[in-house]
Protein backbone atom coordinates (compact mmCIF):
# COMPACT_ATOMS: atom_id res chain seq x y z
CA UNK A 1 0.00 0.00 0.00
CA UNK A 2 2.81 2.37 0.82
CA UNK A 3 4.33 1.49 -2.51
CA UNK A 4 1.13 2.35 -4.35
CA UNK A 5 0.77 5.54 -2.40
CA UNK A 6 4.19 6.80 -3.30
CA UNK A 7 3.63 6.00 -6.97
CA UNK A 8 0.52 8.09 -6.98
CA UNK A 9 2.48 10.95 -5.51
CA UNK A 10 4.99 10.75 -8.32
CA UNK A 11 2.19 10.76 -10.87
CA UNK A 12 0.49 13.72 -9.32
CA UNK A 13 3.75 15.57 -9.64
CA UNK A 14 4.10 14.49 -13.26
CA UNK A 15 0.65 15.83 -14.05
CA UNK A 16 1.73 19.37 -13.31
CA UNK A 17 4.35 19.12 -16.08
CA UNK A 18 3.30 20.97 -19.26
CA UNK A 19 1.63 18.62 -21.76
CA UNK A 20 3.80 19.62 -24.70
CA UNK A 21 6.87 18.75 -22.76
CA UNK A 22 5.39 15.34 -21.96
CA UNK A 23 4.57 14.72 -25.58
CA UNK A 24 8.12 15.44 -26.61
CA UNK A 25 9.33 13.11 -23.91
CA UNK A 26 6.84 10.37 -24.66
CA UNK A 27 8.26 6.91 -25.13
CA UNK A 28 4.94 5.80 -26.59
CA UNK A 29 5.48 7.81 -29.77
CA UNK A 30 6.09 5.91 -33.00
CA UNK A 31 9.75 5.39 -33.93
CA UNK A 32 10.13 7.53 -37.05
CA UNK A 33 13.16 5.59 -38.27
CA UNK A 34 11.41 2.23 -38.65
CA UNK A 35 9.08 0.61 -41.22
CA UNK A 36 5.78 1.42 -39.49
CA UNK A 37 6.63 5.10 -40.03
CA UNK A 38 8.75 5.01 -43.20
CA UNK A 39 6.45 2.66 -45.13
CA UNK A 40 5.08 5.59 -47.15
CA UNK A 41 6.98 8.71 -48.15
CA UNK A 42 4.63 11.05 -46.34
CA UNK A 43 4.59 8.87 -43.20
CA UNK A 44 1.43 7.53 -41.54
CA UNK A 45 -1.80 9.45 -42.10
CA UNK A 46 -3.03 8.45 -38.65
CA UNK A 47 -1.40 7.05 -35.51
CA UNK A 48 -3.80 5.88 -32.82
CA UNK A 49 -3.76 3.97 -29.53
CA UNK A 50 -6.17 1.68 -27.70
CA UNK A 51 -6.96 1.44 -24.02
CA UNK A 52 -5.61 -2.12 -24.26
CA UNK A 53 -2.19 -0.63 -25.08
CA UNK A 54 -1.96 -1.35 -28.81
CA UNK A 55 -0.86 1.24 -31.36
CA UNK A 56 -1.80 1.43 -35.03
CA UNK A 57 -0.08 3.47 -37.73
CA UNK A 58 -2.14 3.69 -40.92
CA UNK A 59 -0.86 4.91 -44.25
CA UNK A 60 -2.72 6.61 -47.09
CA UNK A 61 -2.99 3.38 -49.17
CA UNK A 62 -4.88 1.58 -46.37
CA UNK A 63 -1.89 -0.35 -45.03
CA UNK A 64 -1.51 -0.20 -41.27
CA UNK A 65 1.04 -1.51 -38.78
CA UNK A 66 0.00 -2.70 -35.33
CA UNK A 67 2.06 -3.24 -32.23
CA UNK A 68 2.04 -2.77 -28.46
CA UNK A 69 3.06 0.39 -26.62
CA UNK A 70 6.26 0.97 -24.72
CA UNK A 71 4.18 1.32 -21.59
CA UNK A 72 2.74 -2.20 -22.06
CA UNK A 73 6.09 -3.72 -23.01
CA UNK A 74 7.69 -2.25 -19.88
CA UNK A 75 4.82 -3.35 -17.65
CA UNK A 76 4.89 -6.92 -18.97
CA UNK A 77 8.64 -7.41 -18.72
CA UNK A 78 11.00 -9.46 -20.88
CA UNK A 79 9.18 -10.99 -23.84
CA UNK A 80 9.89 -14.69 -24.35
CA UNK A 81 7.48 -15.54 -27.15
CA UNK A 82 5.26 -13.73 -29.63
CA UNK A 83 2.33 -15.62 -31.09
CA UNK A 84 1.73 -14.03 -34.50
CA UNK A 85 -1.58 -14.09 -36.36
CA UNK A 86 -2.19 -16.04 -39.56
CA UNK A 87 -1.72 -14.17 -42.81
CA UNK A 88 -5.09 -13.53 -44.53
CA UNK A 89 -6.97 -13.57 -41.22
CA UNK A 90 -9.95 -11.26 -41.44
CA UNK A 91 -10.37 -9.25 -38.30
CA UNK A 92 -13.06 -7.19 -36.67
CA UNK A 93 -11.99 -4.40 -34.34
CA UNK A 94 -11.19 -6.03 -31.00
CA UNK A 95 -10.42 -9.48 -32.45
CA UNK A 96 -7.33 -11.25 -31.23
CA UNK A 97 -4.23 -10.42 -33.23
CA UNK A 98 -1.98 -12.86 -31.42
CA UNK A 99 -0.44 -12.86 -27.99
CA UNK A 100 2.72 -12.06 -26.15
CA UNK A 101 4.35 -14.15 -23.47
CA UNK A 102 6.61 -12.44 -20.98
CA UNK A 103 7.75 -13.75 -17.62
CA UNK A 104 5.08 -16.47 -17.48
CA UNK A 105 2.25 -14.11 -18.57
CA UNK A 106 0.34 -14.71 -21.77
CA UNK A 107 -1.27 -11.42 -22.87
CA UNK A 108 -3.71 -11.10 -25.73
CA UNK A 109 -3.14 -8.49 -28.40
CA UNK A 110 -6.22 -7.05 -30.11
CA UNK A 111 -6.73 -5.48 -33.51
CA UNK A 112 -7.64 -1.78 -33.13
CA UNK A 113 -9.67 -1.78 -36.39
CA UNK A 114 -11.29 -4.15 -38.88
CA UNK A 115 -9.03 -5.43 -41.65
CA UNK A 116 -7.06 -8.32 -43.08
CA UNK A 117 -3.62 -9.47 -41.97
CA UNK A 118 -1.26 -9.16 -44.95
CA UNK A 119 2.09 -9.71 -43.26
CA UNK A 120 3.46 -10.62 -39.83
CA UNK A 121 6.80 -9.63 -38.35
CA UNK A 122 8.66 -12.94 -38.60
CA UNK A 123 11.74 -11.50 -36.90
CA UNK A 124 9.79 -11.69 -33.62
CA UNK A 125 9.89 -15.51 -33.85
CA UNK A 126 13.61 -15.58 -33.23
CA UNK A 127 13.94 -12.27 -31.39
CA UNK A 128 10.96 -11.71 -29.09
CA UNK A 129 13.16 -9.34 -27.06
CA UNK A 130 12.66 -6.74 -29.84
CA UNK A 131 9.30 -6.12 -28.15
CA UNK A 132 11.17 -4.64 -25.19
CA UNK A 133 13.80 -2.86 -27.26
CA UNK A 134 11.69 -1.09 -29.89
CA UNK A 135 7.98 -1.82 -29.41
CA UNK A 136 6.91 1.19 -31.50
CA UNK A 137 9.22 0.50 -34.40
CA UNK A 138 11.13 -2.64 -35.26
CA UNK A 139 8.80 -4.80 -33.15
CA UNK A 140 5.61 -4.12 -35.08
CA UNK A 141 3.49 -7.25 -34.89
CA UNK A 142 1.27 -7.28 -37.94
CA UNK A 143 0.72 -5.41 -41.15
CA UNK A 144 -2.99 -5.09 -41.79
CA UNK A 145 -5.00 -3.88 -44.77
CA UNK A 146 -7.68 -1.86 -43.02
CA UNK A 147 -11.25 -2.09 -44.29
CA UNK A 148 -11.71 1.66 -44.04
CA UNK A 149 -9.29 4.43 -43.14
CA UNK A 150 -12.25 6.24 -41.61
CA UNK A 151 -12.22 3.67 -38.80
CA UNK A 152 -9.05 5.33 -37.55
CA UNK A 153 -11.18 8.34 -36.61
CA UNK A 154 -13.47 6.34 -34.30
CA UNK A 155 -13.85 7.77 -30.84
CA UNK A 156 -12.59 4.75 -28.95
CA UNK A 157 -9.18 5.10 -30.58
CA UNK A 158 -6.95 7.52 -28.71
CA UNK A 159 -4.43 10.08 -29.85
CA UNK A 160 -0.99 9.88 -28.26
CA UNK A 161 -1.92 12.67 -25.89
CA UNK A 162 -5.19 10.99 -24.90
CA UNK A 163 -3.38 7.69 -24.40
CA UNK A 164 -0.76 9.27 -22.18
CA UNK A 165 -3.52 10.97 -20.20
CA UNK A 166 -5.36 7.66 -19.81
CA UNK A 167 -2.20 6.15 -18.32
CA UNK A 168 -2.11 8.88 -15.72
CA UNK A 169 -5.76 8.38 -14.83
CA UNK A 170 -5.51 4.62 -14.74
CA UNK A 171 -2.67 4.15 -12.37
CA UNK B 1 -8.31 11.18 -6.80
CA UNK B 2 -9.95 8.41 -8.71
CA UNK B 3 -6.53 7.09 -9.55
CA UNK B 4 -5.47 7.25 -5.94
CA UNK B 5 -8.47 5.31 -4.70
CA UNK B 6 -8.01 2.67 -7.32
CA UNK B 7 -4.37 2.28 -6.45
CA UNK B 8 -5.41 1.34 -2.96
CA UNK B 9 -7.03 -1.67 -4.46
CA UNK B 10 -6.72 -4.13 -1.58
CA UNK B 11 -8.87 -1.99 0.66
CA UNK B 12 -11.10 -0.26 -1.81
CA UNK B 13 -13.92 -2.66 -1.02
CA UNK B 14 -13.74 -1.51 2.54
CA UNK B 15 -13.72 2.13 1.54
CA UNK B 16 -16.68 1.59 -0.69
CA UNK B 17 -18.44 -0.18 2.12
CA UNK B 18 -17.95 2.62 4.59
CA UNK B 19 -18.84 5.27 2.05
CA UNK B 20 -22.14 3.63 1.25
CA UNK B 21 -22.86 3.38 4.97
CA UNK B 22 -22.31 7.07 5.40
CA UNK B 23 -24.58 7.82 2.54
CA UNK B 24 -27.27 5.61 3.99
CA UNK B 25 -27.01 6.97 7.50
CA UNK B 26 -27.54 10.42 6.03
CA UNK B 27 -30.82 9.34 4.54
CA UNK B 28 -32.52 8.74 7.89
CA UNK B 29 -32.78 12.50 8.42
CA UNK B 30 -36.44 12.81 7.31
CA UNK B 31 -37.76 11.20 10.49
CA UNK B 32 -36.69 11.25 14.10
CA UNK B 33 -35.93 7.84 15.52
CA UNK B 34 -36.38 9.01 19.09
CA UNK B 35 -40.06 9.67 18.57
CA UNK B 36 -42.57 7.16 19.72
CA UNK B 37 -42.55 4.42 17.13
CA UNK B 38 -46.22 3.74 17.71
CA UNK B 39 -47.02 7.08 16.26
CA UNK B 40 -48.84 6.04 13.10
CA UNK B 41 -47.35 8.74 10.98
CA UNK B 42 -43.81 7.61 11.60
CA UNK B 43 -44.42 3.94 11.63
CA UNK B 44 -45.76 4.27 8.13
CA UNK B 45 -42.63 6.07 7.04
CA UNK B 46 -40.52 3.50 8.85
CA UNK B 47 -42.38 0.68 7.21
CA UNK B 48 -41.83 2.27 3.86
CA UNK B 49 -38.11 2.38 4.49
CA UNK B 50 -38.19 -1.14 5.81
CA UNK B 51 -39.84 -2.40 2.67
CA UNK B 52 -37.60 -0.30 0.53
CA UNK B 53 -34.48 -1.86 1.88
CA UNK B 54 -35.63 -5.40 2.42
CA UNK B 55 -33.86 -7.65 -0.01
CA UNK B 56 -31.39 -4.94 -0.85
CA UNK B 57 -27.66 -5.46 -0.43
CA UNK B 58 -26.62 -6.99 2.87
CA UNK B 59 -25.07 -3.81 4.24
CA UNK B 60 -28.32 -1.90 3.87
CA UNK B 61 -30.24 -4.69 5.57
CA UNK B 62 -27.89 -4.60 8.53
CA UNK B 63 -28.41 -0.91 8.98
CA UNK B 64 -32.16 -1.06 8.73
CA UNK B 65 -32.33 -3.72 11.39
CA UNK B 66 -30.08 -1.66 13.64
CA UNK B 67 -32.25 1.37 13.13
CA UNK B 68 -35.31 -0.61 14.05
CA UNK B 69 -33.72 -2.07 17.15
CA UNK B 70 -33.73 1.42 18.62
CA UNK B 71 -37.48 1.44 18.25
CA UNK B 72 -40.02 -0.14 20.55
CA UNK B 73 -41.07 -3.77 20.70
CA UNK B 74 -43.57 -3.16 17.98
CA UNK B 75 -40.98 -4.21 15.46
CA UNK B 76 -39.78 -7.29 17.22
CA UNK B 77 -41.36 -9.63 14.70
CA UNK B 78 -39.84 -7.63 11.88
CA UNK B 79 -36.48 -7.77 13.58
CA UNK B 80 -36.89 -11.52 13.56
CA UNK B 81 -37.75 -11.34 9.93
CA UNK B 82 -34.64 -9.33 9.25
CA UNK B 83 -32.56 -11.74 11.22
CA UNK B 84 -33.86 -14.59 9.16
CA UNK B 85 -33.03 -12.70 6.01
CA UNK B 86 -29.66 -11.78 7.38
CA UNK B 87 -28.96 -15.40 8.15
CA UNK B 88 -29.85 -16.22 4.59
CA UNK B 89 -27.77 -13.38 3.18
CA UNK B 90 -24.82 -14.30 5.31
CA UNK B 91 -25.18 -18.02 4.83
CA UNK B 92 -21.79 -18.79 3.43
CA UNK B 93 -22.13 -22.54 3.73
CA UNK B 94 -21.14 -23.41 0.19
CA UNK B 95 -23.73 -24.38 -2.41
CA UNK B 96 -23.11 -26.32 -5.59
CA UNK B 97 -24.09 -23.99 -8.39
CA UNK B 98 -26.06 -24.98 -11.45
CA UNK B 99 -24.72 -23.84 -14.80
CA UNK B 100 -27.33 -21.06 -14.95
CA UNK B 101 -26.49 -19.89 -11.43
CA UNK B 102 -22.80 -19.77 -12.25
CA UNK B 103 -23.49 -17.86 -15.47
CA UNK B 104 -25.56 -15.28 -13.59
CA UNK B 105 -23.08 -15.01 -10.73
CA UNK B 106 -20.05 -14.53 -12.95
CA UNK B 107 -21.66 -11.77 -14.99
CA UNK B 108 -22.82 -9.88 -11.89
CA UNK B 109 -20.33 -7.40 -10.44
CA UNK B 110 -18.81 -8.24 -7.07
CA UNK B 111 -16.29 -10.45 -5.39
CA UNK B 112 -16.66 -14.18 -4.77
CA UNK B 113 -14.71 -17.39 -4.43
CA UNK B 114 -15.31 -20.71 -6.14
CA UNK B 115 -14.08 -24.11 -5.10
CA UNK B 116 -14.38 -26.84 -7.71
CA UNK B 117 -15.15 -30.35 -6.52
CA UNK B 118 -14.19 -31.73 -9.93
CA UNK B 119 -10.79 -33.33 -10.29
CA UNK B 120 -10.84 -33.13 -14.08
CA UNK B 121 -8.06 -30.71 -15.11
CA UNK B 122 -9.71 -29.87 -18.45
CA UNK B 123 -13.02 -29.00 -16.79
CA UNK B 124 -11.34 -26.98 -14.07
CA UNK B 125 -9.34 -24.94 -16.58
CA UNK B 126 -12.55 -24.42 -18.58
CA UNK B 127 -14.38 -23.07 -15.50
CA UNK B 128 -11.47 -20.75 -14.82
CA UNK B 129 -11.50 -19.54 -18.42
CA UNK B 130 -15.27 -19.03 -18.27
CA UNK B 131 -15.08 -16.95 -15.10
CA UNK B 132 -12.16 -14.98 -16.55
CA UNK B 133 -13.86 -14.17 -19.84
CA UNK B 134 -17.27 -13.32 -18.37
CA UNK B 135 -16.28 -11.22 -15.37
CA UNK B 136 -17.46 -7.67 -16.10
CA UNK B 137 -15.05 -4.74 -16.38
CA UNK B 138 -16.46 -1.31 -15.67
CA UNK B 139 -15.80 1.26 -18.36
CA UNK B 140 -14.84 3.94 -15.84
CA UNK B 141 -11.81 1.95 -14.78
CA UNK B 142 -12.73 1.07 -11.20
CA UNK B 143 -12.71 -2.66 -10.45
CA UNK B 144 -14.04 -4.54 -7.46
CA UNK B 145 -14.89 -7.86 -9.13
CA UNK B 146 -11.93 -9.83 -7.85
CA UNK B 147 -12.50 -13.56 -7.91
CA UNK B 148 -10.59 -16.43 -6.37
CA UNK B 149 -10.88 -20.03 -7.56
CA UNK B 150 -9.59 -23.25 -6.05
CA UNK B 151 -9.32 -26.63 -7.73
CA UNK B 152 -7.45 -29.86 -7.14
CA UNK B 153 -6.64 -31.93 -10.22
CA UNK B 154 -6.13 -35.65 -10.61
CA UNK B 155 -2.61 -36.66 -11.62
CA UNK B 156 -1.57 -34.59 -14.63
CA UNK B 157 1.43 -32.99 -16.34
CA UNK B 158 0.70 -29.40 -17.38
CA UNK B 159 2.66 -27.24 -19.83
CA UNK B 160 2.35 -23.56 -20.72
CA UNK B 161 0.44 -22.35 -23.77
CA UNK B 162 3.63 -21.58 -25.68
CA UNK B 163 5.54 -24.78 -24.98
CA UNK B 164 6.18 -27.97 -26.94
CA UNK B 165 4.93 -31.12 -25.19
CA UNK B 166 7.64 -33.50 -26.49
CA UNK B 167 10.33 -31.08 -25.38
CA UNK B 168 8.95 -30.66 -21.86
CA UNK B 169 7.44 -34.02 -20.92
CA UNK B 170 8.24 -37.72 -21.03
CA UNK B 171 4.78 -38.24 -22.52
CA UNK B 172 5.16 -42.04 -22.55
CA UNK B 173 5.97 -42.10 -18.84
CA UNK B 174 3.10 -39.73 -18.11
CA UNK B 175 0.70 -42.01 -19.92
CA UNK B 176 1.90 -45.26 -18.43
CA UNK B 177 1.83 -43.83 -14.89
CA UNK B 178 -1.60 -42.26 -15.31
CA UNK B 179 -0.68 -38.57 -15.51
CA UNK B 180 -2.90 -36.85 -18.07
CA UNK B 181 -1.20 -34.39 -20.39
CA UNK B 182 -2.66 -30.86 -20.17
CA UNK B 183 -1.77 -27.69 -22.06
CA UNK B 184 -3.09 -24.64 -20.23
CA UNK B 185 -4.19 -21.25 -21.61
CA UNK B 186 -1.66 -19.20 -19.65
CA UNK B 187 2.07 -18.80 -20.08
CA UNK B 188 4.91 -20.30 -18.10
CA UNK B 189 6.54 -23.70 -17.73
CA UNK B 190 5.79 -27.35 -17.12
CA UNK B 191 4.50 -28.61 -13.78
CA UNK B 192 3.08 -31.81 -12.26
CA UNK B 193 -0.20 -31.91 -10.31
CA UNK B 194 -1.77 -34.58 -8.14
CA UNK B 195 -4.42 -34.69 -5.41
CA UNK B 196 -1.93 -33.28 -2.90
CA UNK B 197 -1.63 -30.05 -4.86
CA UNK B 198 -4.03 -27.08 -4.72
CA UNK B 199 -4.46 -24.77 -7.70
CA UNK B 200 -5.50 -21.24 -6.81
CA UNK B 201 -6.49 -18.63 -9.35
CA UNK B 202 -6.79 -14.94 -8.51
CA UNK B 203 -8.61 -12.76 -11.01
CA UNK B 204 -8.34 -8.97 -11.06
CA UNK B 205 -8.20 -6.11 -13.56
CA UNK B 206 -5.31 -5.63 -15.94
CA UNK B 207 -4.60 -2.29 -14.30
CA UNK B 208 -4.29 -3.85 -10.86
CA UNK B 209 -2.15 -6.71 -12.16
CA UNK B 210 1.16 -7.13 -10.40
CA UNK B 211 2.84 -10.52 -10.61
CA UNK B 212 3.94 -10.77 -6.99
CA UNK B 213 0.76 -9.41 -5.43
CA UNK B 214 -1.21 -12.56 -4.74
CA UNK B 215 1.75 -14.69 -3.70
CA UNK B 216 2.67 -11.96 -1.21
CA UNK B 217 -0.82 -12.32 0.23
CA UNK B 218 -0.47 -16.10 0.51
CA UNK B 219 2.91 -15.79 2.24
CA UNK B 220 1.38 -13.35 4.73
CA UNK B 221 -1.64 -15.61 5.41
CA UNK B 222 0.46 -18.76 5.88
CA UNK B 223 2.94 -16.96 8.09
CA UNK B 224 0.13 -15.59 10.21
CA UNK B 225 -1.10 -19.13 10.89
CA UNK B 226 2.37 -20.54 11.54
CA UNK B 227 4.74 -17.69 12.40
CA UNK B 228 7.61 -20.09 13.04
CA UNK B 229 7.79 -21.22 9.39
CA UNK B 230 10.28 -19.83 6.91
CA UNK B 231 8.01 -19.13 3.94
CA UNK B 232 9.00 -16.40 1.49
CA UNK B 233 9.03 -15.28 -2.13
CA UNK B 234 12.07 -16.01 -4.26
CA UNK B 235 13.44 -13.61 -6.88
CA UNK B 236 11.07 -15.05 -9.51
CA UNK B 237 8.04 -14.34 -7.30
CA UNK B 238 7.53 -18.02 -6.45
CA UNK B 239 6.71 -19.11 -2.92
CA UNK B 240 9.39 -21.14 -1.18
CA UNK B 241 9.65 -22.99 2.12
CA UNK B 242 13.17 -22.73 3.50
CA UNK B 243 15.01 -22.74 0.19
CA UNK B 244 12.77 -25.01 -1.86
CA UNK B 245 9.91 -24.07 -4.12
CA UNK B 246 6.44 -25.09 -2.94
CA UNK B 247 4.45 -23.21 -5.56
CA UNK B 248 4.61 -22.25 -9.23
CA UNK B 249 2.78 -19.48 -11.07
CA UNK B 250 1.50 -18.52 -14.49
CA UNK B 251 -0.52 -15.54 -15.71
CA UNK B 252 -2.93 -14.48 -18.37
CA UNK B 253 -3.93 -10.98 -19.44
CA UNK B 254 -6.83 -10.34 -21.81
CA UNK B 255 -9.82 -8.04 -22.21
CA UNK B 256 -8.78 -5.60 -19.49
CA UNK B 257 -8.52 -8.42 -16.93
CA UNK B 258 -5.78 -10.68 -15.61
CA UNK B 259 -5.44 -13.84 -13.63
CA UNK B 260 -2.62 -15.30 -11.65
CA UNK B 261 -2.96 -19.01 -11.16
CA UNK B 262 -0.58 -20.97 -9.07
CA UNK B 263 0.03 -24.37 -7.57
CA UNK B 264 0.59 -25.12 -3.89
CA UNK B 265 2.21 -28.45 -3.07
CA UNK B 266 0.58 -29.49 0.19
CA UNK B 267 1.08 -33.24 0.42
CA UNK B 268 1.81 -34.26 -3.16
CA UNK B 269 3.53 -37.53 -3.97
CA UNK B 270 6.73 -35.82 -5.04
CA UNK B 271 8.76 -39.02 -5.33
CA UNK B 272 6.52 -40.22 -8.15
CA UNK B 273 7.03 -36.99 -10.13
CA UNK B 274 10.48 -38.21 -11.13
CA UNK B 275 10.83 -39.07 -14.81
CA UNK B 276 7.83 -37.01 -15.96
CA UNK B 277 9.43 -33.64 -16.69
CA UNK B 278 12.31 -33.65 -19.14
CA UNK B 279 15.68 -32.15 -18.26
CA UNK B 280 16.84 -29.13 -20.27
CA UNK B 281 19.17 -31.28 -22.38
CA UNK B 282 19.00 -34.84 -23.63
CA UNK B 283 21.90 -36.17 -25.69
CA UNK B 284 21.15 -36.62 -29.38
CA UNK B 285 18.07 -34.39 -29.35
CA UNK B 286 18.18 -30.68 -30.12
CA UNK B 287 15.15 -28.39 -30.08
CA UNK B 288 14.99 -24.93 -31.58
CA UNK B 289 12.14 -22.50 -32.03
CA UNK B 290 10.25 -19.92 -30.08
CA UNK B 291 8.95 -22.28 -27.42
CA UNK B 292 9.18 -20.97 -23.87
CA UNK B 293 11.69 -22.73 -21.60
CA UNK B 294 10.81 -24.22 -18.23
CA UNK B 295 12.97 -23.28 -15.25
CA UNK B 296 13.81 -26.44 -13.31
CA UNK B 297 13.52 -26.18 -9.55
CA UNK B 298 13.65 -28.57 -6.60
CA UNK B 299 10.36 -28.67 -4.76
CA UNK B 300 8.88 -29.68 -1.42
CA UNK B 301 5.45 -29.85 0.27
CA UNK B 302 4.13 -27.29 2.78
CA UNK B 303 3.15 -30.31 4.81
CA UNK B 304 6.77 -30.13 5.99
CA UNK B 305 5.86 -26.86 7.73
CA UNK B 306 2.88 -28.40 9.51
CA UNK B 307 0.08 -27.55 7.06
CA UNK B 308 -1.90 -30.75 7.03
CA UNK B 309 -4.24 -30.89 4.09
CA UNK B 310 -5.29 -29.25 0.85
CA UNK B 311 -8.48 -28.15 2.63
CA UNK B 312 -6.52 -26.45 5.39
CA UNK B 313 -4.65 -24.45 2.77
CA UNK B 314 -7.88 -23.53 1.00
CA UNK B 315 -9.49 -22.46 4.30
CA UNK B 316 -6.52 -20.24 5.13
CA UNK B 317 -6.83 -18.58 1.72
CA UNK B 318 -10.60 -18.11 2.10
CA UNK B 319 -10.14 -16.41 5.47
CA UNK B 320 -7.20 -14.40 4.12
CA UNK B 321 -9.14 -13.23 1.08
CA UNK B 322 -11.98 -11.98 3.29
CA UNK B 323 -9.63 -10.16 5.60
CA UNK B 324 -7.68 -8.59 2.72
CA UNK B 325 -10.87 -7.15 1.24
CA UNK B 326 -12.57 -6.51 4.61
CA UNK B 327 -15.65 -8.18 3.18
CA UNK B 328 -17.50 -11.44 3.83
CA UNK B 329 -16.81 -12.70 0.34
CA UNK B 330 -19.01 -15.76 -0.37
CA UNK B 331 -17.70 -19.17 -1.44
CA UNK B 332 -19.55 -21.27 -4.02
CA UNK B 333 -18.98 -24.82 -5.13
CA UNK B 334 -19.02 -26.13 -8.68
CA UNK B 335 -18.72 -29.65 -10.04
CA UNK B 336 -18.75 -31.24 -13.42
CA UNK B 337 -22.18 -32.85 -13.05
CA UNK B 338 -24.17 -29.89 -11.68
CA UNK B 339 -22.29 -26.92 -13.06
CA UNK B 340 -22.41 -27.13 -16.81
CA UNK B 341 -22.83 -24.40 -19.37
CA UNK B 342 -22.48 -24.98 -23.13
CA UNK B 343 -19.47 -22.74 -23.13
CA UNK B 344 -17.70 -24.53 -20.27
CA UNK B 345 -18.31 -27.96 -21.79
CA UNK B 346 -17.06 -26.81 -25.20
CA UNK B 347 -13.88 -25.40 -23.68
CA UNK B 348 -13.42 -28.62 -21.67
CA UNK B 349 -13.56 -30.63 -24.91
CA UNK B 350 -11.26 -28.24 -26.74
CA UNK B 351 -8.65 -28.35 -23.98
CA UNK B 352 -8.71 -32.15 -24.09
CA UNK B 353 -8.61 -32.32 -27.91
CA UNK B 354 -5.59 -33.57 -29.84
CA UNK B 355 -5.69 -30.41 -31.88
CA UNK B 356 -5.09 -28.20 -28.84
CA UNK B 357 -2.72 -30.61 -27.11
CA UNK B 358 -0.46 -31.53 -30.03
CA UNK B 359 -1.11 -29.28 -33.02
CA UNK B 360 -1.54 -25.72 -31.71
CA UNK B 361 1.76 -24.81 -30.06
CA UNK B 362 4.67 -22.75 -31.38
CA UNK B 363 6.47 -23.91 -34.51
CA UNK B 364 9.74 -25.65 -33.84
CA UNK B 365 12.61 -27.58 -35.38
CA UNK B 366 13.99 -30.70 -33.74
CA UNK B 367 17.14 -32.59 -34.65
CA UNK B 368 17.06 -36.31 -33.80
CA UNK B 369 20.40 -37.97 -34.47
CA UNK B 370 21.20 -36.92 -38.02
CA UNK B 371 17.66 -36.05 -39.04
CA UNK B 372 15.95 -32.70 -38.87
CA UNK B 373 12.21 -32.02 -38.61
CA UNK B 374 10.52 -28.64 -38.89
CA UNK B 375 7.03 -28.61 -37.47
CA UNK B 376 4.24 -26.05 -37.83
CA UNK B 377 0.74 -26.56 -36.45
CA UNK B 378 1.52 -30.15 -35.66
CA UNK B 379 2.58 -30.97 -39.22
CA UNK B 380 6.10 -31.74 -40.44
CA UNK B 381 6.68 -29.00 -43.02
CA UNK B 382 10.26 -29.88 -43.76
CA UNK B 383 12.46 -32.88 -42.98
CA UNK B 384 15.73 -34.47 -43.95
CA UNK B 385 14.07 -37.86 -43.43
CA UNK B 386 12.51 -38.94 -46.71
CA UNK B 387 8.70 -39.06 -47.01
CA UNK B 388 8.09 -37.37 -43.66
CA UNK B 389 7.07 -34.02 -45.07
CA UNK B 390 3.35 -33.44 -44.64
CA UNK B 391 2.97 -36.11 -41.92
CA UNK B 392 1.61 -35.27 -38.51
CA UNK B 393 4.43 -34.94 -35.99
CA UNK B 394 2.47 -36.80 -33.31
CA UNK B 395 1.96 -39.78 -35.66
CA UNK B 396 5.66 -39.72 -36.47
CA UNK B 397 6.58 -39.69 -32.77
CA UNK B 398 4.27 -42.63 -32.06
CA UNK B 399 5.98 -44.61 -34.87
CA UNK B 400 9.40 -43.55 -33.64
CA UNK B 401 8.65 -44.68 -30.10
CA UNK B 402 7.44 -48.02 -31.50
CA UNK B 403 10.88 -48.44 -33.04
CA UNK B 404 9.45 -48.48 -36.55
CA UNK B 405 12.40 -46.71 -38.20
CA UNK B 406 15.53 -48.64 -39.21
CA UNK B 407 17.63 -45.52 -39.55
CA UNK B 408 16.53 -43.74 -36.36
CA UNK B 409 16.55 -45.62 -33.07
CA UNK B 410 15.57 -43.13 -30.42
CA UNK B 411 12.51 -42.28 -28.38
CA UNK B 412 11.16 -38.87 -27.46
Amino acid sequence: MLRFGSQSMVRLTARSTPRLFLRAQSTNALNTAQTPFTFSKSGPSAIKYTTQHEWIAAHQDGTAFVGITKYAADALGDATYVELPEIDTELEAGDSLGSLESVKSASEIYSPVAGTVVEVNESLNDSPQLINQDPLGEAWIAKVRVNSLEDLQKEDLLTLEQYEDSLKEDH
Amino acid sequence: MVGLLRSLNPVCGFLRHSRSQCRFLGSKAPFDLDLDAQNDKYSEVNNMYTKLFTGESSESTTLVSEVNKTDSNLYESEVDEFNAELAETYDFSPKILSGEELAKLVKTPGRFMIQSLSKNPYYNLAVEDYVFKNTPVEKNGSFSNERLLFYVNDKCAVIGKNQTPWKELFLQNCKSRGYQYVRRLSGGGAVIHDLGNVNYSYLTSRNAFRREYFNEQIVAWLTQVRPETNISLNERGDIQLDDLKISGSAFKIAGGKSYHHGTMLVNANLASFKGLLKPAHIDGICWSGGSVDSVRSHVKNIQDAGFKSTNEFIDICIRGFRSTFQEDVPVYLVDEVNTQTDNIMETTDQLASNEWLYDSGPKFTVTLGSFKFSVEKGLIVDSSMPHMKGKRFKTFVDSLNNQEFETLKTTI
